[in-house]
Order: C-alpha cells, then sequence, then structure tokens
C-alpha cells in the first residue's frame, strides 16, 4: 500500500485528486453539510490527510484517532459510503487502476467502525 | 439584497456599437466587477459573475466584512488611482470560495467611484491550503523519523563501538579486524548464586545494573570499552577497535577501580558484592556478531586467557600472568604466585595485581 501514493507521482500528481475529491464531496448533498461550518482551510486538510492517509502516503492515524476525530460528527452508512463512492471515483478518473483503487476502497471500509456513529 | 439592476448606468439608445459591446464583455467576463458610487455607495453596476459569486449575499454588506478593507469610509478616502487588495471568503452554491478583491479609485465626468474587481482564487486557495497540509504532515513525520534516528542509535551505542557504529553508518558493514594490541578484563562475583539478593530477581536486577553502570564509567574514564555483561559477568578492553598505547595499563586501572568501588560500597551494606578478576593482553579478533541481533564482541585467545585467569582469582583479586608483567611492572606492584596449568595455554606463572607504584594505595 506504501507505493501507491508514490507510484501515482507523490504530491504533484495526487493533489489534482484531491482537488477533484474536494469538488465531489463538496457536490454531494449527503457529504456537503458535514463540512457547512468547515472552513475551506479545514476542509482541504481533511481531504488531503484522508487521501494521504488511504494512498499510504506521509500520514496515517490510528483507528483510536480516527474514532477520536469523528466521535461528535454524527457520520452514518450512508455518508460514509458517499465517501468511499467518490473516492473511488476520483481515483479511477485519474488512472488509478481499478484493482487498487478496489484495495483502497477495502482499506476504508475496515475503518468503518471508527468513524461511523450513527445508525 | 441592494441590488442596482445591472443596468443602472443608461446607455443611450444611440451610443456607438463598442459600448454595447464593452457592455457585454463586462456581463460574460470571468473577472466579477462592479461599479459603485463613491459618494452614495450606490452600485452601479455588478456584472453576471460577481452576482452569481453573492448569491443571496448583499454585496455592501459582503464588502463590509472584508477584514482591514475598511469598506465604509473608503468611498470618501479614496482618490483617484489608488488600489487596495483584499480578500472575501463567500460560499458560493453553499461551497466556500475564496475571492481575491482589488478596489481601484476612478474620477469620470466630475463624478467619483469605485471600481471592485473580483477573481475567483478558490483553487488557488484549494492549491495552497493543500501544500500546507502536506508540509504539516512531512514534517511531523521527519520529526517522528529523527526522534526514532536517535533512539536506535541510543541502543546501538550501547552495544557496540562507537567507531564500529560509525564503519556500519558509513558502509553498511563493518569487517572483523585483528588487535594484537590490547588488553582484556574480566570480572565475575563470586558467590554470586548464593547471595541472598539473588532469590529476588528484580532487586538483583536493579543492583547488577548499578553495579554494571559504575563500571561503565571507571572504564571510560580509563579509556576502555566495555564489551558486554552476561550474567553477572563483565568484559571490557582497551586497545578496541581504537588502539591505545597504554592499553596494558589502562585495563590494570580500572580493574584496580573497580575492586576499590565494590570495597567502598560494600561497607555498611548487607549484600556483599566480592569479585574475581582476571586480565591478559594478548591478540583478540573484534567482530560485529549475529546476523538479526547485533552485538560488537570480541574473541580469541586474548579473551580465552584472560577467562581462564578470572578463574584462579580469589575473592577480590586480580590474577595476569607473564604476558602482562612486562607491560605493567614499572607502573604497578605485582606479587608473584604459583605457577598453574591453564587449559589450551599450559603451564603459566600468575601474578597478583596490588596496586599502582604511585598514587593511592
Ligand atoms: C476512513 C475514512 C476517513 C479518514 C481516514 C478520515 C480522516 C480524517 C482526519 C485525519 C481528520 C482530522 C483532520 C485534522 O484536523 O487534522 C478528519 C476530520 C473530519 N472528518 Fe474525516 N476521515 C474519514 C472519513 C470521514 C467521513 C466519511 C466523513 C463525513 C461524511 C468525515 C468527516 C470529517 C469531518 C467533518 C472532520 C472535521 C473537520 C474539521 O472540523 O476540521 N470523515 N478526518
Amino acid at each position: 500500500m506504501a507505493a501507491l501514493f508514490d507510484e501515482l507521482g507523490g504530491f504533484a500528481a495526487v493533489s489534482r485528486i484531491v482537488s477533484d475529491f474536494y469538488d465531489r464531496v463538496l457536490d454531494s448533498d449527503i457529504l456537503a453539510p458535514y463540512f457547512d461550518d468547515v472552513d475551506m482551510r479545514r476542509l482541504v486538510d481533511h481531504q488531503t490527510k484522508f487521501i494521504a492517509s488511504m494512498l499510504g502516503g506521509p500520514a496515517s492515524y490510528s483507528n483510536e484517532a480516527l474514532r477520536q476525530i469523528h466521535a461528535r460528527l454524527n457520520i452514518d452508512r450512508a455518508a460514509f459510503d458517499a465517501m468511499k463512492e467518490q473516492l473511488g471515483a476520483s481515483l479511477l478518473a485519474h488512472g488509478v487502476s481499478p484493482r487498487d483503487v478496489t484495495n483502497v476502497i477495502a482499506d476504508i471500509e475496515a475503518r468503518a467502525g471508527y468513524v461511523i456513529t450513527r445508525n | 439584497m441592494s441590488s442596482p439592476g445591472t443596468d443602472r448606468p443608461a446607455i443611450a439608445a444611440d451610443a456607438p456599437e463598442f459600448v454595447r459591446l464593452g457592455r457585454t464583455l463586462l456581463q460574460s467576463t470571468e473577472i466579477g466587477l462592479a461599479i459603485i458610487d463613491a459618494e452614495s455607495r450606490v452600485p452601479l453596476l455588478i456584472n453576471r459573475r460577481l452576482e452569481e459569486w453573492l448569491g443571496d449575499t448583499d454585496f455592501d454588506a459582503a464588502m463590509a466584512s472584508v477584514p482591514g478593507l475598511d469598506w465604509a469610509s473608503l468611498g470618501a478616502t479614496m482618490g483617484e488611482g489608488e488600489t487596495r487588495q483584499a480578500e472575501l471568503e463567500l460560499k458560493v452554491k453553499r461551497r466556500a470560495a475564496a475571492i481575491a478583491l482589488r478596489v481601484s479609485g476612478q474620477t469620470f465626468g466630475g463624478r467619483r467611484f469605485l471600481v471592485v474587481e473580483a477573481n475567483n482564487v478558490s483553487k488557488l486557495k484549494e492549491l495552497e491550503y493543500m501544500m500546507e497540509s502536506y508540509a504539516k504532515m512531512l514534517e511531523r513525520n521527519e520529526r517522528e523519523l529523527r526522534r526514532e534516528k536517535e533512539r536506535a542509535e541510543r541502543l546501538l551505542l550501547n552495544i557496540m563501538p562507537r567507531r564500529v557504529f560509525e564503519e556500519i553508518k558509513a558502509i553498511g558493514v563493518s569487517t572483523p579486524q585483528r588487535f594484537d594490541e590490547c588488553s582484556v578484563l574480566m570480572l565475575d562475583f563470586v558467590g554470586f548464586t548464593e547471595m541472598s539478593v539473588a532469590q529476588d530477581p528484580s532487586a538483583l536486577i536493579a543492583e547488577l545494573n548499578d553495579l554494571f553502570t559504575a563500571f561503565d564509567r571507571i572504564v571510560e574514564q580509563f579509556g576502555c570499552e566495555r564489551i558486554k555483561t552476561i550474567g553477572d559477568a563483565y568484559m571490557a578492553v582497551s586497545g578496541v577497535p581504537d588502539p591505545a598505547a597504554d592499553h596494558a595499563a589502562n585495563i590494570a586501572r580500572s580493574a584496580l577501580r573497580m575492586v576499590r568501588y565494590l570495597e567502598r560500597r560494600n561497607q555498611g551494606q548487607s549484600s556483599q558484592w566480592r569479585c574475581r578478576i582476571g586480565i591478559n593482553s594478548g591478540p583478540v579478533i573484534g567482530s560485529i556478531v549475529g546476523a538479526q541481533k547485533f552485538l560488537y564482541d570480541i574473541f580469541g585467545p586474548g579473551v580465552n586467557l584472560a577467562a581462564r585467569l578470572e578463574a584462579h582469582s580469589g575473592p577480590m583479586e586480580i590474577t595476569l600472568c607473564e604476558t602482562m608483567v612486562p607491560l605493567l611492572q614499572s607502573e604497578f606492584l605485582l606479587e608473584e604466585r604459583e605457577e598453574a596449568e591453564l587449559r589450551g595455554f599450559g603451564k603459566r606463572r600468575l601474578y597478583r595485581l596490588r596496586g599502582e607504584t604511585s598514587g593511592p594505595r
């Protein structure tokens, strides 16, 4: 996994994915409301860290850290799935192989229990 | 919204073609544009792009909210040709957008206007924030890495001499090396297993730790290297891996200090630590051993003889044989003992190291 971030061309290439993902998240009726009160700097911070950590970039968060960060955000299954789906679409649109995308999605899914706090 | 209707400055129906063309261009450009009457602050024109960005937000209120711009007094204070720059954060279609503003004062037909040019720099900002975020991640990682590296270095320096460590760091390996001019010290404790403290493992470890730390300080003081400890045994060397002209004296002095340290420590203590020490000068091989677990170790006849001599020591005695005599006799008090058969070395004359000819003792 550690390789994908670098394989794609490091930050320069991944920044395009982050930018695209950012647009998709804000265009999503399910996801955008979660970030309504979050200013642009912090939102970008989230997308950057999210993608860097899921692609094996220079960030990694323990499950416990993820749980604490999202504990009060009331994230439900639908929002979690939407996030997964948008990231998958972003990755595919930027030439990431379907196999790698499947792996990334599976990694995100493995974290579901620490991010989803609402049925 | 104090929306001006975008056609406030009436254009005569017979205005020349280029005037009407200009108007169309103003409306369709990517740049947001507003022209405001400086006296009344009534907007004369807000182009379509800017309206789109503003959405439901009132233009005047938005401008008044820009930090550092002081919009309310701009109309009165801004002179011809003067400009101000500022940044406005708006929600455009419920998403945060960064708008870069440039306000300039213009005079036309005796009337003063404020012209506001607005650029959507969201994508630029986004990239800026992204780089900020990324740079912080890298910095954090680097900090952690450095801390981790320092920790690893400290651990490695515990198990190998600095010179060997530097060699491994520089070229990745350290080759075994033969040292002819060096001296070895072997120490262990007498009646160790019968000591009462041996019944309490954690107390035992704490005491041994204490003793070996003191020994480390002693050998370091005399230019020796601690090689290893095995259980209650302690091994040090001088002349490995860095050459030392006085290796024999260094080791002899260390041995005397260790005995003296124990004597002092034993006063008024319930646990009496009594050591035996063998010292010897002779060739050894120094090398990193172990493929998975690194350990710098020495072996060879120099080491083996020191071990045999240690076994011939009484409690709190330091034993050596004739190999060391010429190296020590001018500076140290040596007491001749019996000859002994040493496994692998034949008959050897033993000596007891009693002290230095000058200095303490
Ligand atoms: C495995 C999936 C996810 C990962 C790895 C992740 C990662 C992160 C990280 C690292 C932060 C903290 C940013 C910081 O302040 O340093 C964060 C905050 C946040 N996350 Fe996530 N996230 C995930 C899923 C989600 C989902 C599904 C949502 C919403 C639907 C979400 C919404 C948020 C929000 C609203 C914040 C707070 C932003 C702020 O106030 O600064 N996250 N996330």
